[in-house]
C-alpha cells in the first residue's frame, strides 16, 4: 500500500517536507506505517516507542487497523522538560 | 479588563478559580507569574525542589541569592508581593500517588509544571477521577508543547501517548527563552478553560521556524484512563 502521511514538530525538518510519502509493503496497521517511517528516516528510531499517531484526528494504538484515504499524522513523542 | 472578550466578567470569573499548580521551575514559576498578575484567585505552588543555579536561566522570579532555598516557599514570598489580593500558598513537598488527591482535589484547574513524565501521567490519572481541568506543558531543547485538557470532553495525555517516556536522569537541556514562551501559551489555555471557551487541541511550538502547530484532535475511544478507567498509577 502506498500512503501519504503528514509530520509534525521536528519531523518535518527530518523529512524536509511535511508530506510524507510511505511504502507499506506488508500489514495494514498504524505499526507498518510507524516501521516504514522509521526505514525511511532512520534517525528517528530512538523515538518509535512513543510517537504520537494519529488516524482521522484522532490519536490511537500502533495496532489500529488502516485503510486506503484515511488521514494519518506521525508527532514526535510529548516533550518532558518543565 | 479591558478586553472585549474577558471584560469584567471575565476578570470576576478569574477572581474565584483556585490553581494548583504543580512543579515551580522554568515552566510554572513563569505561568504563576502571570496567573497572580492577572488576579486568579488562589494558587498554591507544590515543588520540593531548591533552587539551583542552573534553573535562573529559565525563571524570571528567582535570584542568585535565591539559590539552595525552597522554590515553592520563595515563589509564595514573591507572588504574594506581587499582587497582595491573590491568596498564594507555597508547599515543599513531593507529589505522589499517596498525597496528590488531597492536593488537587480543590483545584479548579490543575497546571503542569513539573518535569516528570511519570508525574504528568499521575496527574491525568487524577484530574480524570475528579473530573478537574488540567493544562500540560513540556519543554525540551527548543520545542515547547502545550494542551489543555477537559476530563472526558477533550483529549487526555494518555490519548496521545502510546507508553509512558522514561524519565530523561539528566538535567532537561532548555533554551532559556523557552519556557516563558510555553508558560504564557500555557496560561492562555487555562484562562480560556475556566472562562469555558473552546481550547486549540494540541499545540506544538518550536523556536527555530518561529511557528506554532495546533493539532485538532479528537478523544481516543480506546483511551486507558479516560476511556476505560485504567489508571497509569492505580
Amino acid at each position: 500500500m502506498n500512503i501519504t502521511i503528514r509530520v509534525f514538530g521536528r519531523y518535518k525538518t527530518v523529512a524536509g517536507t511535511e508530506f510524507v510519502q510511505l511504502t507499506i509493503p506488508e500489514g495494514n496497521t498504524l505499526r507498518n506505517v510507524v516501521d516504514a517511517f522509521v526505514k525511511k528516516y532512520p534517525t528517528v528510531e530512538k523515538d518509535k516507542k512513543f510517537m504520537m499517531v494519529s488516524k482521522n484526528k484522532t490519536y490511537t494504538s500502533f495496532d489500529t487497523p488502516i485503510s486506503e484515504g484515511d488521514e494519518i499524522t506521525i508527532s514526535p513523542p510529548v516533550v518532558s522538560g518543565g | 479588563m479591558l478586553v472585549k472578550e474577558f471584560g469584567e466578567k471575565g476578570q470576576e470569573i478569574l477572581s474565584t478559580k483556585q490553581v494548583v499548580l504543580i512543579g515551580g521551575g522554568g515552566l510554572g514559576s513563569n505561568s504563576a507569574n502571570l496567573l497572580v498578575r492577572m488576579g486568579i484567585g488562589s494558587i498554591t505552588i507544590i515543588d520540593n525542589d531548591v533552587v539551583d543555579s542552573t534553573n535562573l536561566h529559565r525563571t524570571s522570579l528567582f535570584t542568585e541569592d535565591d539559590v539552595g532555598k525552597s522554590k515553592a516557599m520563595v515563589l509564595q514570598e514573591r507572588l504574594q508581593a506581587i499582587n497582595s489580593e491573590v491568596h498564594v500558598t507555597g508547599i515543599k513537598r513531593v507529589v505522589i500517588k499517596d498525597n496528590i488527591d488531597a492536593l488537587a482535589r480543590n483545584a479548579s484547574v490543575i497546571l503542569d509544571g513539573t518535569d516528570s513524565m511519570q508525574l504528568r501521567f499521575l496527574i491525568n490519572d487524577v484530574a480524570i477521577k475528579r473530573d478537574i481541568p488540567w493544562v500540560y506543558a513540556g519543554v525540551y531543547e527548543t520545542v515547547g508543547m502545550v494542551m489543555g485538557i477537559l476530563p472526558k470532553k477533550a483529549p487526555c495525555l494518555q490519548c496521545i501517548s502510546q507508553e509512558i517516556p522514561a524519565q530523561n536522569p539528566e538535567e532537561t537541556p532548555v533554551l532559556g527563552s523557552l519556557p516563558a514562551t510555553i508558560a504564557a501559551i500555557q496560561c492562555n489555555e487555562t484562562i480560556k478553560l475556566l472562562l469555558g471557551k473552546p481550547l486549540a487541541g494540541l499545540i506544538i511550538y518550536d523556536v527555530w521556524k518561529q511557528c506554532f502547530e495546533t493539532m485538532d484532535i479528537k478523544r481516543n475511544p480506546d483511551c486507558q484512563a479516560c476511556g476505560k478507567a485504567k489508571w497509569s498509577f492505580p
